[in-house]
């Protein structure tokens, strides 16, 4: 893992969320009606690496040695479909274990989404991604 | 609402095993592109039996049960995955008031039918 990056913070990118993939996201976990509300997590850090925020690759972490450890969210304001967000994404922490399985690296990530154009912090999302050895 | 307190359960729901289809639509949702979820050959190169279902599934889960009673006074959610979750396992979902004080804290668990506990986590939610 490029340790070198921990405290790295990336351009910001805009979102606005999108009924579509929302209705994805909840035909996957088993409801077929469309969503009335932005769901609670439809904001996520996935989203960004299509947007600028290649974390797997700059971290060099091979989709076959990564998985995930945990999410954590934290709202602060509610986010409407007619919102825009403004999006910055930091690496957060870096750290290196040993485990009985060989090495692991863990990352942590944080999100934070900002309504606009007032820029209040509406979502803080930390994500934490780890890489086998 | 009836006052909360602590070892009161706030749900205890059990959740059908994800098709493969569904963790499709998932990931499409998600704009995740990792084969994991949706490639058994890249799953099984990658060491797992089978295609994992997505950990960010499990914090759905448990964020739309959770905004579902509290609305906007959810304030915190924090989930820790502890093992994986496969295509077609079921999962059992379960959130119990820890403490209540300034914020109702809530301690989540996630685990198949075989009690393999696969999620743990906490909610903080505003009284």
């Amino acid at each position: 893992m490029n340790m070198q990056l921990e405290g790295k913070v990336y351009p910001p990118y805009r979102l606005r969320p999108d009924r579509a993939l929302a209705a994805k996201m909840l035909a996957g976990q088993g409801f077929a009606a469309a969503p009335k509300d932005v769901p609670p997590t439809y904001f996520i850090y996935l989203r960004g690496e299509t947007r600028g925020v290649n974390l797997f690759t700059d971290l060099d972490i091979p989709r076959d040695r990564a998985l995930q450890a945990g999410q954590r969210y934290e709202w602060f304001a509610p986010i409407g479909w007619d919102d825009e967000v403004e999006v910055t994404a930091r690496i957060a922490k870096l750290t290196a274990k040993e485990s009985k399985s060989g090495k692991l690296w863990f990352a942590d990530i944080e999100f934070e989404y900002r309504l606009l154009p007032a820029r209040t912090l509406a979502l803080r999302e930390l994500t934490r991604v780890v890489k086998r050895g | 609402m009836a006052t909360l307190k602590p070892g009161d359960v706030i749900f205890d729901e059990a959740r059908p095993g994800a098709s493969r289809e569904q963790l499709v639509q998932f990931s499409a949702g998600t704009e995740d592109p990792n084969p994991v979820h949706t490639d058994d050959d890249f799953a099984k190169r990658a060491g797992f039996a089978t295609v994992l279902q997505q950990g960010p599934m499990t914090t759905a889960h448990f964020a739309m049960l959770l905004a579902a009673r509290f609305g906007a006074r959810l304030k915190t959610l924090d989930v820790t995955f502890t093992a994986p979750v496969f295509v077609g396992d079921a999962l059992r979902l379960v959130a119990k008031v820890e403490s209540v004080g300034d914020e109702i804290v809530c301690a989540l668990a996630a685990h198949k039918p075989d009690g393999t506990q696969t999620a743990r986590g906490t909610a903080t939610i505003k009284p």
